[in-house]
């Protein structure tokens, strides 16, 4: 017999999609995790939560991604995606994101970051002092409003800060508005 | 504010371009020739600096371990990751190909056993005859699929756990079950580790369970 039933099947290589995408997938996560978990880091530190509770949080979160694309989940806006389950992660792990967490954010030291070649030590100190004023502040806003600020500091629009948040896209804006006019009194 | 026209909503989201078409229209127009709501767009401006500021240098740890712990949970998650918890989710991404292709591997090793020939049994034969080649990776054995050459050494393989339906058999002709029984067991899936290329093409297949 020349050919079998079996053989009838494409001699010619298939298209596995599904390792493909499961490798799109990967890059996808990784190259997420790389633009992302600092930036992650710094909303929960906003948000009062201490760094190593938040990097645990980010770790956790970016392990739920993947489990989200392995399972075929929306990849539609993952941005948003991670901040939603870094925010429910942090909630969950009970944070009140407020005076009453252990790391309170004008306890933080802040991280060392580039600083201009023509600054002096005293114009460093005046900026860090300057900073810690601006975190202070932002403690006393509503959690709604702090997360909308900081958000919208990554370069989010309403619509996709209201889709981190779940909130309105309305609601985003009187958040924003009023964090904004709250803070211009305190500073 | 003193502005009339004006107020502090308007001025933020015209600040952060978040204006609707209609007061896209006129709000940009009056901050321009507004010296009071410049002055105010200014202090917006300035106070989201100052925040960004905050946010940019807030304390955070940073961990190359964290990134190296990723990359190897993603590593092994392809190696071994359960299709199992979601069968049906798996198989639309996997695409009928990769099905196929594990089933055709499935009615090699199980046909000529349970499935007493239609014809005249010739192709059981030959599909036996490929059978007997095999191809070792980590130490399992896979079964070579028919067009894949088992002398040649499988570069970067990748082993993908995946379940197959027995009722994509039907599809191709080969029955794993008794005839009677087919209807029955339409739904039912066998567990396999699918070898695959580095082209993702299937070289091999090994039943992993078979209940």
């Amino acid at each position: 017999m020349e050919q079998g039933r079996v053989l009838i099947f494409p001699a010619v290589p298939w298209k596995i999609e599904s390792v493909e995408n499961g490798s799109n997938d990967s890059r996808l996560l990784l190259d997420l995790y790389d633009r992302e978990q600092t930036p992650l880091k710094r909303y929960l530190a906003m948000l009062g939560v201490d760094p190593e509770t938040a990097r645990d949080i980010v770790q956790e979160s970016f392990l739920k991604l993947h489990e989200h694309l392995l399972g075929g989940g929306d990849q539609g806006n993952l941005r948003a995606w991670l901040y939603r389950v870094v925010h429910n992660s942090a909630r969950n792990k009970q944070m009140s994101f407020g005076a009453r967490n252990t790391g309170r954010i004008d306890d933080l030291t802040p991280a060392a970051s580039p600083v201009a070649k023509d600054q002096s030590a005293e114009e460093r100190l005046l900026e860090q002092e300057r900073e810690q004023r601006v975190r202070a502040a932002m403690q006393k806003l509503s959690e709604a409003q702090r997360a909308c600020l900081v958000l919208r500091t990554q370069g989010m629009k309403y619509r996709e800060i209201a889709e981190s948040l779940d909130l309105s896209v309305s609601t985003v804006g009187e958040n924003v508005q009023r964090g904004l006019e709250r803070l211009r009194e305190l500073l | 504010m003193k502005c009339e026209r004006m107020n502090w909503d308007l001025l933020v989201r015209a600040v952060d371009k978040e204006l609707s078409s209609s007061e896209a229209e006129w709000v940009p127009a009056h901050i321009a020739a507004c010296p009071e709501c410049r002055r105010e767009c200014e202090a917006i401006e300035n106070v989201s600096l100052r925040i960004e500021a905050a946010v940019n240098r807030s304390a955070v740890l940073e961990n190359s371990a964290d990134r190296e712990f990723l990359v190897a949970h993603v590593t092994q998650q392809h190696r071994v990751k359960p299709i199992r918890h979601a069968p049906e989710k798996v198989m639309r991404r996997f695409g009928w190909g990769m099905a196929i292709a594990a089933t055709l591997a499935l009615g090699i090793i199980v046909a000529p056993r349970q499935k007493p020939p239609r014809t005249d049994g010739a192709p059981t034969e030959q599909a036996m005859g490929t059978v007997s080649n095999a191809i070792e990776v980590d130490g399992e054995t896979f079964v070579a699929l028919p067009y894949s050459n088992p002398d040649l050494p499988a570069s970067a393989p990748r082993i993908v756990q995946m379940q197959v339906p027995l009722s994509s058999l039907a599809d191709i002709g080969i029955a794993l079950e008794p005839v009677a029984n087919e209807v029955l067991n339409q739904d039912r899936t066998v567990l396999a580790d699918v070898l695959l290329g580095a082209d993702g093409q299937p070289l091999g297949v090994h039943v992993v369970s078979w209940e």
